[in-house]
């Protein structure tokens, strides 16, 4: 059975509502993707009632309940003591109330820790604004100090990698550059001929020097590479 | 709904903590339905505060086997909203004349407080001015489906028609809601 629009219309809630059965469904949906008038339809009310869901709920304006049991029980007694007490915190929402509870004392918790609070020996004169203050001052430097010498080991080790890396690209083995004597000339003589090449000359830049470098720069690394 | 029937039995043997007790459990309740159908929050407040009134005095007069406390409570608000609507009719009439005309006085009073249109935002704002637009008959029966989730049945006792006029209104509240939203400009993404 095809339906008509005229029967979408009637049944539409019912599809809102999911109540048809999977045949009318199945029908519903063939006639509202084959139909140029119903689908913009469909789509309009569904959009309508998805806003309307969403609406929020509205809080009562404050002192709603005590004006309607002051206009039906009469004006209440006066409480005083611990019963008031206990009547101001029935005012409030319990779940908001932990909430802000619990995201005070996290906040506490933090504040106290990163100014150097004794957790094992409190004192009171420790959360004086002075200390406090100086313990803050203290932390913040403390972190900057370690913050700059972690920044500082990485650029050590990030420039001898560097260095590592660019010494085991270099072209060549260790024999072919290695000068052979001249069989035209005495050990240890000068001719006054062209020296030895740039790269022969400078074979103290070998992997022992750089390693050298390493251990200067970083002990702690090196000695644990070499435990 | 078991503890409501408890608490209307001790509140109608005098325990004045039982009624503060159902006050408690339904005043944002009965506040939102008058709130979504007046579209005004002293207004609502207002009749809410009647409608408290009303039970507390009719109370006698509930009857467990007749259906939940909550839903004899909603019928008790819907008859209040309704004479509400019908007693500020006249009054709408003639606010409605005067919109039409050119208007160059000042319009502080028909606007929304400040307040209110932080906590409502623009598309609920949008949507309750659409709501408070429909017929009462039809605005009521959304409001309890679609905003208080009641079933078909227990609309059926609040309004006391039956359950194929239910049906037929809330589907055409929903359509007549879409067709007024498209009105203003508010369009499914």
């Amino acid at each position: 059975m095809n339906w008509t629009c005229e029967e979408t219309e009637l049944r539409l809630s019912d599809y809102l509502d999911g109540i048809l059965t999977a045949t009318e469904k199945h029908e519903f949906d063939a006639h509202v993707n084959a139909c140029e008038r119903c689908t913009p339809f469909v789509s309009s009310v569904t959009h309508a009632l998805s806003s309307l869901r969403s609406l929020p709920q509205i809080e009562t304006p404050p002192r709603f309940v005590y004006n309607i049991l002051d206009k039906t029980l009469g004006p209440r007694e006066t409480i005083t003591g611990w019963a008031a007490i206990r009547a101001w915190f029935r005012g409030f929402n319990p779940q908001r109330l932990a909430y802000g509870g619990v995201s005070f004392c996290a906040m506490f918790l933090v504040f106290a820790s990163f100014t150097g609070f004794n957790w094992k020996k409190p004192r009171i004169a420790d959360l004086s604004p002075a200390n406090v203050y100086r313990g803050a001052d203290r932390q913040a430097h403390l972190v900057y100090a370690r913050g700059t010498k972690f920044v500082s080991d990485l650029r050590v080790v990030y420039e001898i990698q560097s260095r590592l890396q660019r010494s085991e690209e270099l072209p060549g083995t260790p024999d072919s550059t290695t000068p052979q004597p001249s069989p035209d000339k005495n050990p240890g003589s000068t001719d006054g001929s062209a020296p030895a090449s740039p790269k022969q000359q400078n074979r103290a830049n070998d992997l022992a020097s750089h390693f050298v470098v390493l251990a200067a720069a970083c002990p702690s690394c090196w000695e644990g590479r070499t435990r | 709904m078991e503890q409501d029937v408890q608490l209307v039995q001790q509140c109608l043997q005098g325990d004045g903590s039982a009624w503060e007790e159902l006050v408690r459990r339904h005043n944002r309740r009965i506040f939102n339905i008058c709130y979504r159908f007046t579209g005004n929050r002293t207004e609502a407040e207002d009749l809410s505060q009647d409608v408290f009134l009303r039970v507390y005095r009719t109370l006698a007069s509930y009857r467990a086997i007749h259906g939940g406390f909550a839903t004899w409570m909603t019928s008790v608000t819907r008859n209040l909203l309704i004479d509400h609507y019908r007693r500020t009719k006249r009054d709408r009439a003639t606010d409605s004349l005067d919109d039409a005309m050119p208007v160059v006085e000042n319009k502080e009073s028909t606007a929304r407080r400040p307040d209110e249109q932080a906590l409502l935002g623009e598309l609920s704002s949008q949507v309750q001015s659409a709501l408070t637009k429909l017929s009462p008959e039809l605005r009521e029966a959304v409001i309890l489906r679609d905003l208080q989730q009641l079933e078909y049945g227990e609309i059926q006792r609040v309004l006391a028609v039956p359950e194929g006029t239910v049906k037929s209104r809330i589907n055409r509240g929903r359509i007549e809601l879409a067709r007024i939203l498209q009105q203003m400009g508010v369009r499914p993404s």
